[in-house]
């Protein structure tokens, strides 16, 4: 910021050289702010079109006459989506599945975490080295499956996020990031007499926000976006995510899966629904973020240790 | 040292943990024979569990499952295989014997799971419950289930023989420029040379999709395979196929034939034509309502005509259909109610049931006009829209004619259904391996040697390719398996003569 260019006196006492941008820095500034531009233009044009064809008479979307604005407005798309049972049960699926499994998971996950961060824990290596084998080394799909199948977990909610609770790459970030704190401060509790839990709950956590936020964000829109999962282990129709319902939507629109089959043909959903039903499931996911912004804050150790 | 003995035991300990979770899963396989006990005791039991193909609704809460249970009794739960990847969910489910009573399968999982042993034979289930299933399926339509003189699922034929496709062409833009329709392909040539003169477009589209058609058609590639002098051969081999390439890559040469067509999907095929980008699209009738209906929301003076099919060298024009078996009804071995299932099964064929079932009541889904069934909209649509994948096997007689009620729900999709139908009419060439059954080397190899010759086809029309290589080609669609299943098509064919 202190290098545009500002009417200020202090400024022009100061000496012009040093504060005035050369014309390589502007040139530069120039150049960045409309790759930036060009950048979110590019980012932000699909949605536009997303949103102008969900509006958009049927007529138009597939003719390809929709660009950034719709053309023969309706909004009958939305109101057939919003009284759809198969939609709004997806999204009943979708919205427990991401809050139950994002709470589990962060709970899981930090309380996995405080112990391994600590050096003092026995074994602590032997431990981390079989969470580590874990991420290079898994089961596969196959053994996975009998493993779920076994459990009496297949076609049932519980399976889309159990399996998932501890994700030992996230673990690790908040382990690290418990090692980051000052061991002055745990000191300080013990000192006051608070236990292993006390000083987790009352000193480390309120610390770890921004971590905290970050993980539980990769959480919620894993959970959100996830449809391999439930692409596996679930058959009941009326236990599919909104993800995996989307999918099938589309799937179920394209000329692999109509070839052949006359019936599927004369049953795909319009372009319009698609567009809309994609934008109804986008928006719940997107309106967690401002909400998490705040947690993002860094700097909030400071000052909290002296000397 | 003692860092590196504690990783050893670590490892050691870990690799036991994985195989001790594999190894626990065995006895999960085994108890296999538990299913074959239990099949006498639960004569009674009405509950059976059903896995049907992908549709886009909740199978549990439809109009035609309630229908199903209160007709026959049975208390059925749905499930469905996913819109993708359905072969590979179905092999884990089989693999793992999740208790199905009943599948619906296509042609290739069919062949697959049967081969695999993992269907029950159905010959003594059909002889003891299966008297309305017997009066449903014509003898002719077994054949495509039968495995060794063993029948492992019912046939479901679908809706009898028709043609899907047909060239349609811009008839407003014929009287404009007074073109003649065109009935061979070289006036086919004209027509679009005209076009993409006056109208400054690329006239033909078409999608990725679906190559074959009238064109193919005229040039005598009509089906999948073919009977030239006793013997079957694949399209891939007719000497016919190379006039077809040199006619079609001679319109994509001349901007006649668009350039996108090799990567277009039917959807963007739809677009160019009903924004009036392109003038000729080959158009299936279960797209024409939307398709047409864009067109004129765009343009209100556009017409559109379907040109009939165009002449051979011979003047003799000829459509190719297949008329195979769409779905095999299956019961799985691992099933625990196997008579049950296949009671179901009969029950769902008693001549009245399967009417309510595939068109609903008179006078509530349906009426009937000159000996005709039409729909009540939208009564019809609101019931009955999915009751087709409710369907385990059909009445072969009636279904085709109950069926074309769902045609009649739109009128464009009637008129264009029933054009194409009229047009074909007397010239349909059905494909001779349509009834034959599962054969090894035909299943194994279809799917792969179809993708490998309709990739390759597009890479001859576009001209990426010349012409001139296409034997060179055709040794290597035969190495890859074409040789060993164009024989084994043949000795069933001879053995069936």
């Amino acid at each position: 910021m202190s290098n545009t260019e500002q009417p200020s006196p202090s400024n022009a006492a100061v000496g012009v050289s040093s504060i005035k941008p050369s014309t390589g820095e502007k040139v530069f500034a120039g150049f960045n702010y409309t790759f930036f531009i060009l950048m979110s233009i590019i980012t932000i044009l699909p949605f536009v079109n997303l949103i102008a064809k969900s509006f958009s008479s049927e007529e138009a979307v597939i003719s390809g006459r929709v660009g950034l604005l719709p053309i023969g407005f309706q909004w009958g798309t939305y109101q057939y989506v919003l009284q759809d049972n198969m939609f709004l049960n997806a999204l009943k699926i979708s919205v427990i599945l991401t809050v139950v499994g994002t709470a589990l998971s962060l709970l899981l996950t930090t309380i996995t975490a405080y112990p391994l961060s600590k050096p003092r824990l026995r074994g602590r290596k032997g431990l981390l080295l079989m969470f580590i084998f874990t991420m290079l080394f898994s089961g596969g799909l196959i053994p996975t499956y009998l493993l779920m199948q076994n459990l009496g977990l297949v076609n049932t909610l519980p399976v889309l996020f159990l399996p998932a609770m501890v994700n030992v790459f996230n673990m690790l970030i908040i382990k690290n990031y418990f090692e980051g704190l000052p061991d002055a401060l745990e000191e300080s509790a013990k000192l006051d007499g608070a236990g292993n839990f006390r000083i987790l709950l009352m000193i480390i956590l309120p610390l770890s926000t921004p971590v905290l936020a970050t993980i539980g964000l990769f959480f919620a829109v894993a959970f959100w976006n996830d449809y391999f999962a439930s692409m596996i282990y679930i058959t009941n129709p009326s236990l599919k995510p909104l993800q995996l319902y989307l999918k099938e939507l589309f799937v179920s629109s394209t000329g692999d899966f109509l070839k052949d089959n006359v019936d599927a043909a004369l049953n795909t959903t319009p372009q319009s629904i698609q567009a809309s039903s994609i934008l109804l499931a986008t928006v719940p996911i997107l309106l967690v973020y401002p909400f998490l912004q705040k947690y993002f804050v860094k700097g909030v150790l400071v000052g909290s240790v002296k000397g | 040292m003692n860092k590196k003995t504690s990783m050893l035991a670590l490892a050691l300990g870990v690799s036991l943990a994985v195989t001790g979770c594999s190894g626990g899963s065995t006895p999960a396989n085994t108890p296999g024979n538990e299913g074959t006990n239990n099949t006498s005791a639960g004569s009674d039991n009405t509950d059976l569990k059903m896995i049907m193909q992908y549709s886009r609704f909740d199978p549990n809460t439809d109009y035609t499952a309630k229908y199903i249970s209160e007709k026959t009794g049975f208390n059925v739960t749905y499930e469905m295989l996913p819109a993708e990847n359905a072969d590979e969910k179905l092999n884990l489910m089989v693999a793992n014997r999740e208790s199905f009573d009943l599948m619906k399968l296509n042609a290739a999982q069919f062949y697959n799971l049967a081969t695999a042993g993992a269907l029950e034979p159905l010959d003594e289930l059909i002889e003891t419950h299966g008297n309305h299933i017997k009066n449903a399926i014509k003898p002719e339509s077994w054949g495509s289930a039968t495995i060794n003189d063993q029948i492992f699922a019912l046939p479901e034929t679908g809706a009898g023989v028709s043609i899907g496709e047909e060239l349609v062409i811009r008839q407003d833009w014929m009287e404009e420029l007074g073109l003649e329709m065109p009935t061979t392909t070289d006036e086919l040539y004209d027509v679009l040379v005209a076009i993409r003169d006056a109208k400054n477009i690329v006239p033909l589209t078409g999608s990725n999709d679906s190559i074959y058609g009238d064109i193919a058609a005229a040039f005598g590639v009509l089906t999948e395979w073919k009977e030239v002098d006793g013997e079957l051969k694949h399209r891939a081999e007719l000497p016919e196929m190379k006039d077809f390439l040199e006619y079609m890559n001679k319109l994509y040469s001349e901007g006649l034939l668009d350039t996108e067509m090799p990567i277009n999907t039917a959807a963007k095929a739809i677009e160019k034509f009903s924004s009036g980008r392109a003038g000729v699209y080959k158009l299936a009738w279960w797209n024409a309502g939307n398709t047409i209906s864009a067109l004129n929301d765009n343009n209100p003076d556009a017409t559109v005509t379907p040109i009939p099919y165009l002449k051979n060298q011979d003047g003799v024009a000829q459509i190719g259909t297949l008329a195979n078996t769409t779905w095999f009804i299956a019961i799985p071995k691992s099933s625990k109610n196997k008579d049950g299932a296949m009671k179901l099964l009969n029950a769902k064929l008693e001549p009245e049931t399967f009417k309510g079932m595939a068109i609903g009541e008179e006078g509530v889904h349906h009426e009937v006009k000159d000996g005709k069934y039409f729909p009540i909209l939208p009564k019809f649509n609101d019931d009955l829209n999915n009751a087709s994948a409710f369907m385990t096997a059909v009445d072969e007689e009636n279904y085709p004619t109950f069926w074309q009620a769902r045609v009649r729900k739109d009128a464009t999709l009637q008129s264009y259904y029933e054009q194409f139908q009229a047009n074909a009419e007397g010239i349909i060439v059905v494909d001779p391996m349509s009834l034959a059954p599962p054969i090894e080397a035909v299943s194994k190899n279809t799917l792969k040697l179809n993708k490998l010759l309709d990739d390759n086809v597009l890479k001859f029309i576009a001209g990426s390719e010349p012409i001139a290589n296409y034997d060179q080609f055709l040794a290597q669609w035969h190495a890859e398996g074409g040789k060993e299943m164009v024989e084994a098509a043949n000795e069933w064919f001879a053995s069936n003569q």
